[in-house]
């Protein structure tokens, strides 16, 4: 592991009234490395994703964006740089197919050069027919496209994904499975929540198993597999 | 019956023979009124965003607060404001009473909580995920801001104009607060109110069927925003 790490997060605890959803979280995120996150329902999955994308205040920890302890104010602009969170079904703005992918540029790109990348965007997701299309009539996989070429678009160093394949069929998780490649090829960091580890065996390399707030490290062999309960009862923090 | 259609007859006379004193009331009801609405929207729009987006302590007292107001009467709202600005009141020293400026106080305060509490819902009404997609994209908080207003704006445009059609027809604050004077702030309720207790009915009427054909404009854009609002199946 000698490539830096951009993401670290320590005792990181969440609790939602009396419920302890995260407990002493702790691991690390490196370039072009597809991290799974498993577990089951409620496990604690998108609570997580959503503080590491900046949206939800964890109770206590630290994260740590290699600028040093910063204020959660700082720490939240900081992961909303780098940081883009893509929720489990896309939101499209009311708009053209167009209008969503120009949405993740910035204010002062100059128009040719706006047209250019987001034509870039559509060759890249495939999504040419769909140009002009009213992105609220999308399927579930055209959306997930576009959610992807929109994140490309912004060209963030860790993308983190809520369950990217839920409720596509075998074509369009295929699709998306060769979309997410193309991110990890480019050095972007994947974190991928999923209940179903085995959507993802050709894509991930590490896994990690949300269970009664805790975290737990898969070893290799185990990659694919979700634990036996009685054996992750036992588990710490190992991540 | 006779009577009836006679006077009606004279008011669609007055409308469309171009009656200057008729006009002239007509436009100030249209510039006080459009001006309130000009001024109340942006800050109850922004409020209404704090009610929907922000947690924080008194946040449902406030929105029962304002709930409260939308049933206040405006004769009430015009006194209110009649005690505030009049000589010896508090901001007497504006000299605006009897004034346009007034009207259009008063008439904030009637739009304002109407504003609110519709902007409010149309907003709960929207997806939150919009905001979190705005802001993950990179977009600053005024810009997710101005997205949401974009997402909900079927629900806000249906609160701006529920909210002038109850300004422009209100009579009480206006009549408190603008004094009926010719030509100044004699509006369209105002002047119906004098022109029916003086027995004068055509215009009375004429201006009647003003607001109602201004009614049923609101409504019919009310209902195509509402439907252009419905989602894509």
């Amino acid at each position: 592991m000698s490539d830096p790490v951009i993401l670290a997060l320590s005792a990181l605890n969440k609790r939602f009234g009396k419920r302890e959803v995260l407990r002493d979280i702790a691991f690390e995120l490196r370039p072009g490395e597809c991290t799974l996150l498993s577990g089951g329902n409620g496990a604690g999955k998108t609570t997580l994703l959503r503080i590491l994308s900046g949206l939800e205040r964890p109770d206590r920890g630290r994260i740590d964006t290699g600028k040093g302890p910063l204020s959660w104010r700082r720490s939240k602009a900081a992961l909303q740089k780098r940081v883009l969170y893509l929720h489990q079904q896309p939101y499209m703005f009311d708009g053209s197919v167009r209008y969503n992918l120009g949405y993740a540029l910035p204010g002062g790109v100059p128009k040719p050069l706006r047209n250019a990348l987001i034509d870039t965007a559509i060759d890249w997701a495939e999504l040419g027919p769909l140009d002009e299309t009213p992105a609220k009539s999308l399927s579930g996989g055209e959306r997930q496209r576009v959610s992807l070429a929109r994140a490309r678009l912004r060209n963030p160093q860790i993308l983190l994904l809520d369950e990217p394949t839920a409720n596509l069929d075998q074509a369009a998780r295929r699709r998306t499975l060769d979309l997410l490649k193309c991110f990890k090829q480019e050095g972007v960091s994947l974190l991928l929540a999923s209940h179903d580890p085995m959507h993802f065996s050709s894509l991930i390399d590490r896994h990690l198993h949300l269970y009664d707030g805790r975290l737990a490290a898969l070893e290799d062999q185990k990659l694919m597999q979700i634990p036996p309960l009685h054996t992750l009862a036992s588990l710490r923090s190992t991540a | 019956m006779e009577t009836l259609t006679l006077t009606t007859l004279a008011a669609l006379n007055l409308l469309f023979s171009g009656n200057a004193e008729l006009w002239e009331i007509i436009a100030i009801s249209f510039r006080v009124s459009g001006v309130a609405i000009l001024v109340a929207t942006p800050p109850a729009l922004l409020a209404a965003f704090f009610l929907t987006y922000q947690r924080f302590p008194g946040r449902r007292l406030l929105i029962s607060i304002n709930s409260t107001f939308l049933s206040v009467p405006a004769v009430v709202v015009g006194l209110t404001f009649f005690i505030l600005l009049s000589r010896q009141g508090p901001l007497g020293e504006w000299k605006l009473l009897f004034t346009q400026t007034a009207m259009v106080l008063g008439q904030i305060a009637l739009a304002f909580p109407i504003l609110v509490a519709m902007g409010h819902s149309a907003l709960q009404a929207a997806d939150r995920r919009a905001w979190e997609t705005a802001r993950t994209l990179g977009a600053n908080p005024l810009r997710a801001l101005f997205t949401i207003m974009r997402e909900a704006r079927f629900g806000l445009m249906a609160a701006l104009l529920a909210a002038f059609g109850r300004i422009i027809a209100e009579v009480g604050a206006s009549m408190m607060l603008g004094g009926n004077i010719l030509h100044y702030t004699r509006n369209i309720p105002t002047a119906i109110a004098l022109e029916s207790s003086k027995g004068e009915f055509a215009q009375g009427i004429a201006l009647g069927l003003v607001l109602l054909t201004l009614a049923f404009t609101l409504n019919a854009l009310l209902q195509h925003i509402q439907g252009k609002g419905q989602p894509v199946t």
